[in-house]
């Protein structure tokens, strides 16, 4: 059912997309993957876990609407959804099936202050707040477990001349819709700019009662106690990008602690080709964990990248090679 | 392999090789476009956003006659056909009072962008550099060096070759306030010539055109 809705989107906003009305973009997306596990000592068609929602072999569209009136914009519209194909051999043969999968899908009002957002969108807190990760096979701490990428409610963020505030209140459940007493709320303020200034610093602080979930997987139905604090760093440094992520408090009603340091290098002036390497580590439940992560990615041409990343988890001495070749045209 | 898989991977490989060039688009918005049109436009009270690119508005005639005002080739991947360019009408009291328009420049450490705010008749109001990674990027970001666009149009770049660098008239008369960075200054001199040419096609010689009695300025 979902999937006939998503398709239906997707058809309407291509013919949208044949108009020359100049109020919206759209792009059409494609990606596949493919890599091996050592531990599965098999092949995989995903990049994380086949429960999680990145990276899978998918199709899917990008669509964004800007509203207008005489005095000029006053609210713009996100659809970003995939038919993403799950391929599970983590219990044997493979298990495969198709879901369709919701990224941003949110309205978005210019107010005389903050801008204010409803829907599925980011939730303030650390680097996945502003660092779109969609496509990227590397993940940021929310992508790995600890927090949601995106999440289902209402947030607001102003810029200012010397950085920028968000506050969110979500559900707390990630990429499902579930009510069971589950809430987030998440604030962060940042001082620079990155696109002017070169780098960023936030300091995010969330609390709520949140829902284990994976992908659309609901792994807990019990929602637990969220506490954390967050810091993040970006610099850029003519070839050279820094990220930097660390947040500790309690996460699921656990002790947590987990910290991220992305390091990039663009090797070509138009950043066709960029290496980068990411050691993550995490203690939760009293237990440690560390991986290790590098990635090559490469434009091969402006529609297409090809990702080539290598992770090695300690717990389970996994060590996984993927390649991705990501696809997003302009209709 | 399972079929759905197979699915996924005909339906990729049939979209890739169906694409005649796979060529693609990068766009260049205002990090905050409320702050920043305040900024670069005083007094103006909105602004309304538009996509408009070069394969929707002419294809490869309007491509050739871009190149040939630009002096040169549109190449690489923030020169494709179907960029698609954000242009920003700046609104005063519902009416319109000028245009800010941005493109992406290839630059000594990946790619740039240059904004310019322009009047109702393709002159620069503001000149503003917003993505730059170069260890430079605060001398060229420096207002100084942005006031020596003010006043500037298409007329006066028209004579600046981008690809020799060479410059004459009030082109000549702009200083590069770091030497150590001389490609990222060409860069920023080719962005601007190449955002007058694009509004110039976009916007001004098709109001000139539509305007009761009005024909188009070249």
């Amino acid at each position: 059912m979902t999937s006939k809705i998503l398709l239906t989107c997707l058809f309407f906003l291509c013919l949208a997309g044949m108009g020359r009305a100049a109020d919206h973009l759209l792009y059409f997306e494609a990606q596949g993957i493919a890599g091996y596990s050592s531990q599965l000592a098999k092949p995989i068609y995903y990049s994380q876990n086949p429960d999680a929602e990145m990276q899978k072999p998918s199709l899917g569209f990008d669509y964004l609407q800007r509203f207008s009136g005489e005095t000029g914009d006053w609210a713009s519209f996100a659809l970003q959804g995939r038919l993403a194909l799950t391929v599970d051999g983590t219990e044997g043969s493979n298990e495969v099936k198709v879901e369709p999968q919701i990224y941003n899908a949110y309205m978005k009002f210019k107010t005389p202050e903050p801008y204010v957002w409803v829907g599925h969108n980011r939730p303030a807190f650390g680097l996945s707040s502003y660092l779109d990760s969609h496509s990227h096979v590397l993940r940021t701490l929310a992508i790995q477990g600890f927090g949601y990428d995106r999440d289902w409610g209402v947030g607001l963020y102003k810029d200012f001349s010397w950085g920028d505030i968000a506050a969110t209140a979500t559900t707390g459940s990630g990429m499902p819709v579930y009510f069971k007493g589950n809430y987030m709320t998440a604030a962060r303020a940042s001082y620079g700019v990155l696109s002017q200034d070169n780098f960023n610093m936030g300091f995010s602080l969330g609390y709520g009662e949140t829902l284990e979930t994976m992908g659309y997987k609901l792994i807990n139905s019990e929602p637990r106690l969220m506490k954390l604090a967050g810091l993040d760093l970006a610099f850029l440094h003519n070839y050279f990008e820094h990220r930097f992520e660390a947040l500790a408090g309690r996460w699921f009603g656990e002790e947590t602690y987990a910290f991220l340091y992305r390091f990039g290098v663009n090797l070509s002036r138009e950043g066709r080709l960029k290496i980068e390497a990411q050691p993550t580590y995490w203690k939760t439940s009293g237990t440690e964990n560390y991986q290790l992560s590098f990635c090559i990615s490469a434009l091969a041409t402006s529609d297409l990248t090809v990702r080539l990343a290598y992770t090695y988890d300690h717990n389970t001495y996994d060590n996984q090679v993927v390649l991705q070749l990501y696809y997003y045209r302009k209709m | 392999m399972a079929s759905p898989v197979k699915a996924v991977i005909v339906a990729l490989f049939l979209v890739l090789g169906g694409s005649p060039a796979a060529w693609g688009a990068v766009g260049c918005d205002l990090n905050d476009p409320d702050r920043d049109v305040a900024r670069l436009f005083p007094g103006s009270s909105g602004y309304k956003t538009t996509y408009v690119s070069i394969d929707r508005k002419g294809g490869e005639a309007l491509l050739a006659k871009v190149e040939t005002k630009l002096g040169d080739k549109f190449h690489g991947l923030y020169e494709t056909i179907d960029v698609p360019y954000t242009i920003y009408e700046i609104l005063g009291n519902k009416k319109k009072v000028g245009y800010i328009h941005g493109v992406n420049q290839k630059g000594q450490f990946g790619g740039i962008q240059v904004f310019l705010a322009l009047d109702l008749e393709g002159t620069i109001k503001a000149f503003y550099i917003q993505k730059m990674t170069s260890q430079h990027a605060g001398k060229l970001r420096d207002a100084k060096f942005g006031r020596q666009f003010i006043g500037l149009n298409l007329k006066d770049f028209e004579s600046y070759d981008v690809v020799s660098g060479k410059a004459s008239g009030k082109v000549e008369g702009i200083n590069n306030p770091a030497p150590e960075a001389e490609s990222d200054f060409r860069a920023a001199l080719r962005a601007t010539k190449k955002n007058l040419v694009l509004m110039d096609e976009f916007v001004y010689l098709p109001q000139a055109a539509s305007s009761p009695g009005g024909s188009q300025k070249q």
